[in-house]
């Protein structure tokens, strides 16, 4: 709200989603023409435009929700919005076709809390998104924001902060699942090396393909991190904070600053936070773009201003930290949950989930699946749920094969296990990991040896080289991976393969390294088969690895049904395709360079491939 | 102490030691290839992992920075400790195929072959990042680090250029295990310095075998720690902790009766003579350095060899360079002659070269050294008379490609001649030291026109100077060689016991005295005064003469305007009534 705004009420709120995915989708240019079509019909005192972070539903982008009433507005384009401010901001008849409806069925759904994308979501650490201006410290604080900060700094000791973060359960989000209360208290006890400081970190260096709920809190809600961190900061006695988060979120690190700046304006960072005599301050640290940094002690080595690589643990950093000092380190989510705790107490949070990881967990739920976008659920809640009905099922009808979470660390859970209660402890015994929250859906049509290469060149890729496990183990992982989608697999590959991945996690030096294997493993465990198709009868079960496909034309088919169209022969690079208009064409198999444009372009279905 | 177990034997170590040092203690051997004992713990090549059971919980651990803990079990060689191992080590014979110590332990756990894929047979790196390591905690230059990240990891400077950061230490290439980083190019074991070091020296070394006291010295120039203030690893390996580099140079003050000045000479140098090419040429040495390579314990460990590490096939030996030379030094040297007949001896006694001695003419004044020309010339040495004009390596014909010419008059068949050999050896000549004039000027002694101390006399008294208790001995006086320095030292050495016997000595009756009342305090004497003898008194204003000093030469009394100085017995009035007394007749 601008000054002029701020003690003005208005007849209807537009929430604008303000996320990366809709503001690359043109959220900004709709936010413009909404404000220039209210003004057309002289609106302006009684419509206001807000924009704000991440809503989460990102396959439908950009979004618009009218508030009051929750109506959720989809795929907005340009050409749509004349006649929605018209018809419902200005007549009252909201406009359906711009609604959403799900695949399956036609009639549209006006309400956003009937979703069924948002219906099982439960929010905690994205109870803002949507309805903020990230931009606004005023929005945040009108909804109980830096209430939990006051109540920590002025009525609360050090230990009954503590106290109530383990009695809430909370466990690290960005991966490990380590107590936060027990990290407090390690560091609230650990004595700083000549009397000195502790410093508390927040991890954004989010590096998982595919994941970005870290970057969606950043930008939607960033001063519930900023009041996380200052809870934690009185908790552990620390009196500097860094934000460490890559360079590659450019609107969550200027989202960043502003907040900072606003809370500094307002006195709740500084010098004598609330008159308390506490003292505090965040600085942004900028990654330089290296995956490893998301490792703890990588990137207080990142910090500190030299080379991002790890160093053996322990020395703890709650013990031994940034510049040798006891530091906090925590990931953004976990941040994020911490004021709702102190406002709601320990035991509220503890209600939610199950008996080892207690609240709610986000993911990001991306891959084959209809409903891409940013969910938050309680732990516990099945694999089924999040695909089945938060993610509204596969799209175009294949069927569900595997879902990959933890990022390249985690590992591949085949559709056996879809009804298995998402939790830290169910995860690692099916060989994957909670992770900081990816979730990747893969359908039929994935070559799980494929997804397997594909995670191992970027392990190998974002490694950091210091030890040999990781540096030449994930490279050797991944040249046998190789050779095998090329057809060039041994039968000894199998094992080789195995007895890699057992050693590199038993000796590899850090978290990185110690996971790289898990995607081979999970999918060596659970899609043998398709492993053993490939090395033996050097056949890609789901035609995803070209070098195994053999491609050739029905003749009756491209005869009958397209009448020998000649597509796949002009479209072919290698000359492979012999035929005439109105004649059956033929593949070359000597020529043929397996590039599948053929099969691609083929209208009638005569390309086949085996 | 901790109590624990390693390999089923049980052992107690102090804490804060790791598994490796406590493995050690018990004689079991772990290999590592990134650790150091020098260095900090870097954990990284992941070769001396150990299985560790504590609390229940069985963990694959580095034994290399791992502290034990109470009741700690290790395995050091269980079959998970060893897979992994094993299968690190195939990784880096696939990765760095040409380093040896990868294949010793390969060859110790009994692999043969790697099953990965080798991409540069000739790679020696294994990013151990000991180089690193010691560059940044040992030299504190941080001049090279890793770059790039997982397989494209390489060390390097920043940006791949030569950095200013480089001390040129090469303490990255002691710290490298597999040879991957060598100083061959920055020092050769034989090559030829133009100093008399002959070859690359350490920072701390004992200067020559013959040193006494025969104890190593740190060069401050060299030592790392001087340059970073960082290292110091000889402190932290010398076990009896003598090293100390906070030590400074002290001053010694002694009172003594009598004083020796044996300062010698300074070697004529070379350089000063362009067309002899040294300096320039790295098979031209000098006499001194000549000297230093003949030695047992030099670099060469004796052998005369070339700076490319052959032995020559040809030697010239060039006489008096910078003496008897009208542009350098007129005077002869007086060794030069004996000591290149020495060379060509020992030239021909441990190679097969032919020897060209150039001379203008052989000096061989001593005892038994005519006699020893001679044997030389038995020998088959061949003497060219003549004087060196040029030392080049401009070929003119193809028997001269690739060597040294030097070109000659032979006066004794009236040619110009061209000899191509493969070293030169200048016989350099013989000057007056470096702090000559400093010596001098100290001890208040002259020098003759040569630049060499003046003595008394240079027949009745060649030790002794004009200040009385001031000896001289050796080639501070003049060119000698090593009889004449001993015969002349053992002289000054006897004069000065003589005086010290006595106790006192007996001072010059006639010296001058400045009469207090003339004395105008004009200081004319002060500047003329050759010993120094008359001194300023600031309070009385006027000049006063140090009886013990004073030789009385009369050069005061002559030049004093006010005729305040008089020599004593020689007074101005004692002369006249002298002269009147003659006269009286």
């Amino acid at each position: 709200m601008t000054e002029k705004n701020k003690d003005k009420t208005f007849r209807i709120h537009l929430m604008v989603c303000a996320g990366t995915a809709c503001v690359s989708n043109g959220s900004f240019e709709i936010k413009e023409a909404l404000e220039k079509e209210i003004k057309k019909y002289d609106l302006k005192e009684e419509v206001l435009v807000v924009t704000t972070g991440c809503n989460g539903f990102c396959e439908r982008g950009p979004l618009l929700v009218v508030q009051p009433g929750n109506i959720f507005y989809q795929q907005l384009k340009l050409k749509d919005i004349p006649h929605l401010v018209e018809e419902h901001f200005l007549k009252g008849r909201p406009v359906e076709k711009l609604m959403y409806s799900p695949p399956e069925e036609k009639t549209p759904i006006p309400i956003l809390s009937d979703i069924d994308f948002f219906k099982k979501q439960v929010l905690i650490a994205l109870q803002n998104r949507g309805l903020i201006d990230p931009e606004k410290i005023d929005e945040y604080i009108a909804r109980d924001g830096y209430r939990a900060l006051a109540k920590a700094l002025t009525e609360m000791t050090p230990e009954e902060i503590i106290k109530e973060i383990k009695e809430s359960g909370l466990r690290g989000r960005g991966g490990g699942g380590f107590p936060t209360g027990l990290k407090w208290e390690f560091v609230r006890n650990a004595t700083s090396p000549n009397g000195g400081e502790k410093y508390i970190i927040c991890n954004g260096d989010e590096g998982d393909p595919g994941a970005f709920m870290d970057r969606s809190i950043l930008e939607a809600d960033p001063h519930c991190v900023i009041e996380g961190m200052l809870i934690g900061a009185k908790a552990v006695g620390a009196s500097q904070g860094f934000l460490y988060v890559r360079d590659e979120y450019p609107l969550a690190i200027s989202r960043l600053n502003i907040a900072l700046e606003q809370a500094r304006e307002y006195g709740l960072l500084g010098k004598d936070i609330f008159g308390s005599g506490f003292d505090f301050d965040i600085k942004v640290t900028r990654g330089a773009g290296a995956f490893v940094c998301g490792e703890e002690t990588a990137l207080l080595a990142s910090v500190e201003g030299k080379l991002g690589e790890p160093r053996p643990r322990p020395p703890y950093p709650a013990e031994s930290g940034l510049w040798g000092k006891p530091t906090c380190i925590n990931n953004v989510e976990t941040w994020a949950n911490i004021c709702r705790i102190i406002n709601r107490g320990g035991k509220w949070f503890s209600s939610i989930g199950t008996e080892t990881s207690k609240g709610t967990k986000v993911f990001s739920l991306v891959g084959k699946i209809n409903n891409t976008g940013l969910v938050e659920v309680p732990m516990g809640i099945t694999l089924r749920e999040i695909i089945e009905d938060i993610g509204g099922g596969i799209p175009g009808g294949k069927e569900f094969k595997a879902v990959q979470t933890g990022g390249p660390s985690g590992g591949c859970i085949p559709k056996e296990k879809i009804d298995l209660p998402i939790d830290y402890e169910s995860l690692s015994e099916v060989g994957s990991i909670m992770g900081s929250g990816g979730m990747v859906v893969m359908d039929e049509d994935t070559c799980m040896v494929d997804v397997a290469k594909f995670f191992l060149t970027f392990t190998q890729d974002e490694s950091c080289g210091k030890c040999t496990p990781c540096r030449e183990g994930t490279k050797a992982m991944q040249q046998i991976l190789t050779r095998i989608t090329e057809g060039k697999g041994k039968e000894e590959d199998l094992s080789l393969l195995e007895d890699l991945a057992k050693s590199i996690k038993d000796s590899a030096l850090c978290g990185l390294g110690q996971t790289a294997p898990n995607p081979v493993l999970t999918t060596i465990r659970y899609f043998r088969d398709e492993y053993e198709a490939h090395i033996q009868e050097k056949k890609c079960p789901a035609h995803v690895c070209r070098e195994l496909n053999t491609y050739t034309i029905d003749e009756d088919i491209c005869l009958n049904k397209g009448h020998g169209c000649d597509l796949c022969r002009k479209n072919c690079s290698a000359d492979a395709i012999l035929g005439e208009k109105k004649q059956a064409h033929k593949i070359i198999q000597d020529k043929c360079i397996k590039c599948g444009v053929c099969y691609d372009v083929c209208n009638f279905g005569a390309v086949k491939v085996d | 102490m901790i109590n624990l177990t390693i390999d089923g034997k049980k052992i107690q170590v102090e804490e804060g030691t790791t598994i490796l040092q406590a493995a050690e203690n018990l004689d079991i051997k772990i290999p590592t290839l990134c650790f150091h004992p020098l260095l900090e713990p870097y954990g990284a090549c992941r070769v001396c992992v150990v299985e560790v059971t504590l609390n229940k919980k069985t963990n694959i651990v580095t034994s290399c920075n791992t502290k034990v803990k109470e009741d700690m079990d290790i395995q050091t060689a269980s079959e998970r400790a060893l897979k992994a191992r094993k299968l690190n080590i195939e990784m880096l014979m696939a990765q760095a195929p040409a380093a040896e110590p990868v294949q010793e332990i390969a060859k110790e756990l009994g692999i043969e072959k790697t099953r990965f894929e080798i991409t540069d047979t000739e790679e020696k790196c294994i990013l151990c990042g000991l180089c690193v390591r010691a560059c940044e905690e040992v030299v504190g230059a941080s001049a090279i680090s890793f770059v790039e990240r997982g397989a494209k990891r390489e060390v390097s400077t920043p940006f791949g250029e030569e950095s200013e950061a480089c001390i040129g230490c090469t303490a990255c290439a002691f710290f490298c295990p597999t040879g991957a980083i060598t100083s061959e190019d920055l020092h050769g074991r034989k090559v030829i310095h133009e100093e008399l070091g002959l070859g690359p020296s350490t920072a701390i070394r004992i200067p020559i075998r013959q040193a006494v006291p025969m104890v190593p010295f740190i060069d401050e120039e060299s030592c790392i720690h001087f340059k970073t203030g960082k290292c110091k690893l000889c402190e932290k390996v010398c076990e009896k902790e003598a090293i100390n580099h906070e030590a400074e140079d002290t001053e010694i003050e002694v009172e003594v009766g009598s004083v020796i000045i044996a300062s010698g000479f300074k070697s004529f140098d070379a350089k000063r003579i362009p067309a002899y090419g040294y300096g320039r040429y790295r098979n031209i040495i000098t006499a001194l350095e000549f000297e230093r390579m003949v030695n047992a314990s030099s670099p060469t460990g004796g052998d005369i060899l070339m700076a490319n590490g052959e032995e020559p096939k040809a030697v010239g030996i060039v006489h008096c360079v910078g003496s008897r030379d009208e542009n350098y030094n007129e005077y002869c040297s007086r060794v030069c002659c004996m000591y290149s007949l020495k060379f060509a001896h020992l030239l021909k006694e441990k190679t097969e070269a032919n020897i060209y001695d150039f001379y203008i003419d052989m000096r061989c004044f001593g005892k038994g050294y005519e006699e020893f020309y001679h044997r030389i010339l038995a020998e088959g040495a061949k003497f060219i008379r003549g004087r060196v004009a040029e030392i080049t390596d401009l070929a003119l014909t193809e028997k001269e490609e690739g060597k040294l010419i030097i070109r000659s008059e032979d006066t004794l068949l009236g040619v110009v001649r061209r000899i191509p050999v493969d070293m030169v050896i200048l016989a350099t000549g013989l000057e007056p030291g470096v702090d000559q004039k400093d010596i001098a000027n100290k001890f208040n002694i002259s020098c003759s026109q040569d630049g060499f101390f003046l003595e008394r006399h240079p027949k009745l008294a060649p030790a002794s100077t004009f200040s009385d208790g001031i000896f001289l001995a050796g080639a501070c006086q003049s060119p000698k060689d090593i009889p004449d320095t001993v015969a002349q030292a053992g002289a000054a050495a006897a004069e000065a016991l003589a005086l010290a016997d006595k106790g006192t000595f007996e001072l010059e009756p006639v010296t001058a005295e400045i009469d207090e009342d003339l004395c105008a305090g004009c200081q004319i004497c002060l500047g003329l005064c050759p010993f120094t003898a008359i001194s300023y008194n600031e309070e009385k204003t006027i000049c006063e003469i140090n009886d013990a000093l004073c030789k009385g030469c009369g050069t005061c009394v002559s030049a004093c305007p006010s005729g305040a100085s008089q020599q004593k017995h020689f007074r101005d009035n004692q002369i006249f009534a002298e002269i009147e007394g003659l006269f009286i007749e």
